[in-house]
C-alpha cells in the first residue's frame, strides 16, 4: 500500500507542476501577446524572450522547491507518523 | 515498416554477441542493487546502436527518407561520449554536457527543425533567433536526464519506451511517415532490448545506450516539432536530473557525492532520511518503504507513462494535434 501511496503522490505532484506550467504559459501568453502587435523592434523581441526565460525560470524553480515539499513533508514525513 | 523490424531484430539478434563481447573485453559494472553483486556487461547499448541505426540507414537510402541522416548523425555522437564513458569511466561532469552540445550540430547544421514551436494558449511562436540556442541546450539536457534514470535494471528503457509511443502515435495520426519510422525504429531497439536488461539483467545499456537513446528522443521531439508534449512527458526524467542538480548544488560527480539517496540493504531498497542526500525519483517512489527493484522500476514506468498521457493530452487538447 505504501508504494501505491507514493506512486499517487507522485502523481498528483506531477499534475500540479503540469497544472503551474499550462498557468505560466498562460501568463507568458497574456504578457508577450499584446506586443506582437506593436511594429517591429529589436529592444521588445529582446524583451519578451527575458521576460520568457524569467517566467519559465520561475517555474522551474517554484517545482523543485515543490518537490522538496513533497518529499520531506508528505513522502517521508508520513514514515515517521507510524 | 521494414525500417523498425530491421531496428528490433538486429538489436535482438546482436544483443548475446555484445553481451559475450563485454565478458570478453571486461567492460562489465557491479549490479549493486544485488545481494549476491553480480558482474553484468555494459555493452548492451551497442545492439540498441547498431540495430537502430540500421534501421535509420535502411530508411534514409532505401526509403529515401533524408531526414534521418542528421539523426543517425546526432545520435552516434551522443553514443560516442558514452562509449568513452564506458570504456574509461565516467567523463568530467562539467565537460560532459559541453560535449554533447556536439550531437546537436547534425541538426543545427541541416536545418531539420523549424524554429516556430507551439505553446499552449499561444499558439505557434517565431523564436527564429532562440530556437537554435534551445536545440544546443535541449541534447545535454535530455541526454543526461534519461542517462540519469538509468539506476535499475530496464528502467532507461522502461521509462523511455512511452514517450516513443506516444511520438509514434501523435505521427500516426499526423500522417508524417517519416517521423513515424524514425519513432518507430527507436521503440523496436528499446523493445527489442528488454528481454536483456530487465530484471536480472544480462546487460546493462551502459551510457552509450542511454545517450544514443537521449539523442534519438531529442531529435524526434524537435524534428517533429512536439517540444512541449516531450517536456511535459519527459517529466520525471528532467525532474530526477533537475533534483539531482538543485540539491547537490551543481554538476558534480555521483561518486564525489557522499549522501547517497537510497540504501540497499539485501536487494531491499530503502529511501535516505537524510536532508543532504540528493533528491531523486528514486528515493521519492521508495521513501517511507522498502521495495524491491523490480517494484521499482514498475513504478517509474507507470510514472513516465502518466507524464506521457499528460504530453499527449497537452498536444491533442491544447495545441491541436
Amino acid at each position: 500500500m505504501g508504494l501505491a501511496r507514493n506512486i499517487l503522490m507522485i502523481i498528483v505532484l506531477l499534475i500540479l507542476v503540469w497544472a503551474i506550467f499550462l498557468l505560466v504559459s498562460y501568463v507568458i501568453t497574456v504578457t508577450v501577446l499584446y506586443t506582437l502587435e506593436l511594429p517591429g523592434d529589436t529592444i521588445i523581441s529582446i524583451a519578451r524572450v527575458v521576460l520568457g526565460l524569467i517566467i519559465a525560470g520561475a517555474w522551474i524553480l517554484g517545482w523543485y522547491k515543490l518537490t522538496k515539499l513533497w518529499l520531506y513533508k508528505i513522502l517521508l514525513a508520513r514514515k515517521r507518523e507510524t | 515498416m521494414l525500417e523498425a523490424m530491421v531496428s528490433g531484430l538486429v538489436t535482438f539478434f546482436l544483443a548475446p554477441a555484445v553481451i559475450m563481447l563485454g565478458r570478453r573485453l571486461e567492460i562489465v559494472g557491479v549490479d549493486v542493487h544485488k545481494p549476491w553483486k553480480p558482474i553484468v556487461p555494459k555493452t548492451g547499448g551497442l545492439a540498441i546502436i547498431l540495430g537502430a541505426t540500421a534501421g535509420m540507414i535502411l530508411g534514409a537510402h532505401v526509403s529515401g527518407f533524408q531526414l534521418l541522416i542528421p539523426v543517425i548523425l546526432s545520435c552516434l555522437v551522443a553514443a560516442s561520449i558514452g562509449l568513452i564513458e564506458d570504456l574509461r569511466g565516467e567523463i568530467n561532469p562539467r565537460l560532459k554536457p559541453l560535449l554533447l552540445i556536439f550531437a546537436s550540430l547534425p541538426i543545427l547544421i541541416s536545418g531539420a527543425y523549424s524554429p516556430r514551436p507551439l505553446i499552449p494558449f499561444l499558439g505557434r511562436t517565431r523564436l527564429y533567433r532562440v530556437y537554435p540556442v534551445l536545440v544546443i541546450a535541449s541534447y545535454p539536457v535530455v541526454c543526461n536526464a534519461i542517462n540519469g534514470l538509468d539506476v535499475l535494471n530496464g528502467s532507461a528503457l522502461l521509462t523511455s519506451i512511452p514517450f516513443l509511443i506516444m511520438s509514434s502515435v501523435i505521427f500516426y495520426m499526423r500522417g508524417d511517415l517519416q517521423l513515424l519510422i524514425l519513432s518507430l525504429v527507436f521503440l523496436a531497439a528499446a523493445v527489442a532490448m528488454l528481454p536483456y536488461n530487465m530484471y536480472p539483467a544480462k546487460t546493462f545499456i551502459g551510457n552509450s545506450g542511454s545517450l544514443f537513446i537521449g539523442a534519438g528522443i531529442t531529435s524526434i521531439a524537435i524534428m517533429g516539432g512536439i517540444e512541449v508534449a516531450a517536456i511535459i512527458a519527459l517529466m520525471p526524467h528532467i525532474m530526477n536530473e533537475m533534483y539531482v542538480l538543485f540539491s547537490i548544488r551543481g554538476l558534480k560527480s555521483a561518486k564525489n557525492i557522499g549522501k547517497r539517496p537510497v540504501i540497499v540493504e539485501d536487494g531491499v531498497l530503502t529511501a535516505s532520511k537524510d536532508p543532504d542526500a540528493p533528491i531523486t525519483l528514486l528515493r521519492m517512489i521508495c521513501a517511507g518503504n522498502r521495495i524491491d527493484e523490480r517494484r521499482a522500476v514498475y513504478a517509474m514506468t507507470l510514472i513516465s507513462a502518466f507524464a506521457t498521457l499528460l504530453g499527449f493530452l497537452t498536444h491533442i487538447l491544447l495545441l491541436g494535434g
